[in-house]
């Protein structure tokens, strides 16, 4: 059985103007323990409804949304739902509900019920785990976007979940900031071995999830691994940008150089250099 | 043209909590500019620029700054004229939407010009025609009701609409998709054919190195210098030194170089790129 | 705007961070009841002393405390000042006058007082909330209140209520604060006199305010529902509220002094040196 599982999930909503916009249409996919999704859509695609639908705060117009088995539309469900599912979202300002890092990080552990010394673990593991540790009893205003989200990381982390949905979380971040956000999730991704669903537009935190998702206008794209890079359609139809080193060895196969489909800027400068030297061998 | 000499700014001066924001900071922007002000958060960067239209005045004894004949550091000056002639879009600038139909929005700046309604009508549409949202589809609809990128394009068409002659960009592209991104800079393009000098803040190093002719780099408070964009991207001592991070195609030209591959390392857009990878590829 | 000392937490251990923040709560009512009620210099001494003290141990640099002053300093002034100058006192001759302001000794008395009263209406809650977090505010409210809740009213959700205002203020103060200058830029002026022309002007401000406003409340309860929150029930706490010896010495103390304020206000015992410190 997978993790988390949509099956043929719609959902509308009254907007301006009273016009129904059907912010996603009939989507399927899973995510099992461990994998690392990103899933990649231009502003207006369905991006955020879909990360709300995961844990229950939206419930499916048909279709269904299930969490290890269980379905969200079952209220009696929607607590453990939350347990192992966590969701960290874009302002990093408008997810503090209060003044001192730490108290902020036990507010998930606190609704848990859990006995107080395991909640001071947790908020001490959550810390330590985001590199946070000496900014605990700080209050949020001196901190930087990227620490702001580093600390809602924690607060997600401290309820232990299974999966963690990052919902734009790097969309309001200065570059370093966005770094910091990447490299937390990265290694909670491949040694803590938690499951990551990346929500983003930036193709190249994109090229670092083993998978990929594209949605567009509410529909499922595309689904599937680096391959999806060779066909830059799926991506440019749905309104995004390939990673640059796609685009570049896409634009020199067009002149007749070809050097494969290299994804990472890594990747790329390597094999330039293997067809240079080779060349020249 | 913007001249600042000597400005320093302190954040609550006199107070325990003094924090000094800028220091002796000395730069010119000519007519014509499209000006790049770079540098980590914290570095001045949107304090220096809120100086250019006074939002925040110069403090005594803290240097001088002239936008063409006004004086900022006098007593009085005329903020009509200035507010006018400087036009400022703020980060998020759609936070700052607030009348129930885009015309009226967009006519806000106009009417605090004092210009009569059909002037202000006028220059509101050829504002949002600017900004490429077609005036008959929407005028009449509620702000608050349109995309991301729309709301972005309305805020930027009610500075465009004062007509001012100096454009100063906060961070125009963040939190917008690709596609958002390209079309805020075709229309800042577009813009700069009629509002000549565009200075422009970003963390966003792409943009920075393929629209702007010079940059000026910020840290704590200091300017390290104004560069045009191949020195300072050219210049592997000179981005350490600043602390600055280099586009994503000058990188790749840069680790090429350092693997031993015959590379200009100065490559700043995608094309240039492109070119030089051919070049090298076809050699061997 | 920036210089809103509530809601502003200062890190530190000292004895007033230490102490019981259901202990410092009810002294804050019992000595703003005082503040109410005091009448003499002497008493005023007394508080203004009590004060000191207290910033002095709350490890606080001065400034921070100072800074909420700032806020009302135009305020303090103008009412001191009208206060001042229009008092009037039949039984003696003003010191000076100038048409129908007249000053008296007595009214230069209440004025100084009537100022001295409010600085020290505002110190002692800026020192609360420097010293207390506003997590430790929201619990000891909670507990001081939990009586009511016998009577279904919903405590748990007014405490939170008022820890999310605090953590909110400073966010929304800078929010204005750029909403300001984004509309000044566009040339709106906020400088006008009259008052129905400054209302106006107020309104390109607070739309956009009260959207953002109402957005951060959307994110914020999608936040909190997405980290487990189903209010009280079931809830435990990270730290638990402990009081020491020290707590309950300072309250008794000060229900002392309210008590004794009280005497002198109202001269329940009509004792004759009470007379002697009232001025």
């Amino acid at each position: 059985m997978p993790f988390l599982e949509f099956t043929n999930v719609d959902y509308s909503y009254v907007g301006g103007d009273d016009e129904v916009i059907r912010a996603l249409r009939s989507v399927s996919f899973s995510v099992e323990r461990g994998e690392f999704v990103a899933l990649v859509g231009c502003n207006g695609s369905g991006k955020s409804t879909l990360a709300r639908l995961c844990n229950g705060l939206i419930i499916p117009d048909a279709g269904t949304v299930t969490v290890d088995g269980a379905s969200t539309a079952e209220r009696a469900s929607l607590f453990d739902i939350r347990k192992k599912i966590g969701i960290v979202f874009q302002n990093p300002d408008n997810q503090m509900v209060t003044t001192i890092v730490e108290d902020d990080v036990a507010f998930g552990p606190e609704n848990l019920g859990l006995p107080r010394e395991e909640i001071r673990e947790r908020v001490d593991w959550a810390l330590s785990a985001v590199g946070m540790t000496e900014y605990k009893n700080s209050g949020p205003f001196r901190l930087s976007g990227g620490q702001k989200q580093r600390i809602a990381i924690a607060g997600v982390l401290a309820i232990k979940p299974q999966l963690m949905i990052l919902d734009e979380a790097t969309g309001m971040l200065d570059p370093s900031g966005r770094r910091e956000v990447l490299d937390v999730v990265k290694k909670l991704n491949r040694i803590d071995g938690m499951s990551v669903i990346m929500i983003t537009h930036f193709m190249e935190e994109a090229a670092e999830a083993d998978r990929i998702i594209v949605l567009e206008h509410g529909q499922k794209k595309a689904d599937g691994g680096k391959e999806l890079f060779t066909t830059p359609e799926v991506f440019t139809c749905a309104g995004l940008d390939l990673p640059l080193p796609v685009r570049v060895a896409e634009k020199l196969r067009e002149v007749g150089v070809d050097l494969g489909c290299p994804i990472t800027s890594e990747e790329l400068v390597g094999a330039v250099i293997k067809s240079v030297k080779g060349g020249a061998a | 043209m913007i001249d600042v000499k000597g400005l320093s700014y302190v954040y609550s001066p006199k107070t325990p909590f003094m924090t000094q924001a800028l220091h002796d900071i000395n730069l010119t922007i000519e007519t014509g500019d499209f000006f790049g002000i770079i540098g980590s958060t914290g570095a001045g960067k949107s304090t220096l620029v809120s100086h250019f239209n006074a939002l925040t005045r110069v403090q005594k004894h803290s240097g001088t700054v002239l936008v063409d004949d006004i004086d900022l550091s006098a007593k009085k000056i005329d903020l009509k004229k200035l507010r006018a002639k400087v036009g400022m879009v703020f980060q998020y600038p759609e936070h700052q939407l607030f009348d129930d139909t885009v015309l009226k929005d967009v006519m806000f700046g106009p009417k605090n010009l004092g210009l009569s309604y059909d002037e202000q009508k006028t220059r509101a549409f050829d504002a949002l025609k600017m900004v490429g949202l077609d005036p008959e589809v929407f005028a009449s609809r509620s702000p608050f009701e349109l995309s991301g990128g729309q709301k972005r394009r309305v805020a930027l068409a009610g500075v465009i609409a004062m007509h001012p002659e100096i454009l100063v960009l906060d961070e125009p592209t963040a939190g917008l998709d690709p596609v958002g991104k390209r079309d805020i800079m075709d229309v800042v393009m577009h813009i700069k054919a009629d509002c000549p000098t565009v200075v422009m803040i970003s963390h966003n190093m792409n943009e920075i190195a393929e629209y702007c002719n010079k940059i000026a780099v910020l840290s704590r408070g200091t300017v390290k210098g104004v560069f045009s964009p191949r020195e300072l991207f050219g210049s592997q001592e000179l981005l350490e030194e600043c602390g600055v991070e280099l586009p994503l195609v000058t990188e790749i030209a840069v680790k090429l170089k350092a693997a031993g591959v015959d590379i200009d390392q100065t490559i700043l857009t995608e094309a240039e790129l492109v070119t030089a990878l051919q070049r090298v590829v076809r050699r061997a | 705007m920036r210089d809103v000392a509530i809601g502003q937490y200062y890190p530190s251990s000292s004895v007033v961070h230490r102490a019981d923040p259901r202990f410092k709560l009810v002294i804050l009512v019992l000595y703003l009841v005082t503040v109410f009620f005091c009448e003499s210099f002497f008493s005023f001494g007394f508080l203004t002393v009590f004060v000191i003290v207290t910033i002095f141990l709350s490890r606080v640099p001065i400034g921070k405390v100072l800074k909420s002053l700032r806020m009302i300093l135009i305020i303090l002034i103008f009412t001191t000042v009208l206060f001042m100058v229009f008092y009037s006192d039949p039984d003696s001759k003003p010191l000076a006058e100038w048409g129908i302001f007249h000053i008296y000794l007595k009214g230069i008395y209440a004025a100084v007082k009537l100022g001295w009263r409010l600085v020290l209406l505002v110190l002692m809650p800026t020192v609360l909330t420097l010293t207390s977090t506003p997590t430790e505010l929201c619990d000891a409210l909670e507990s001081l209140l939990y009586p009511l809740k016998l009577l279904h009213v919903p405590v748990h959700e007014l405490a939170l209520i008022m820890s999310i205002a605090l953590r909110l203020i400073p966010t929304l103060i800078e929010e204005t604060d750029k909403i300001t200058n984004a509309q000044k830029a566009r040339g709106a002026a906020f400088d006008s006199r009259n008052p129905f022309k400054k209302i106006k002007a107020m309104i390109p401000v607070l739309i956009p305010l009260f959207v953002s406003s109402f957005r951060r409340a959307d994110d914020l309860a999608d936040a909190m529902d997405s980290r487990c929150y189903r209010g009280a029930k079931g809830r435990t706490r990270l730290k638990k509220l402990h009081f020491h010896v020290g707590d309950v010495l300072a309250l008794l103390f000060w229900c002392a002094v309210t008590v004794c304020i009280l005497f002198l206000k109202y001269n329940w015992f009509g004792w004759g040196f009470i007379a002697l410190l009232s001025i």
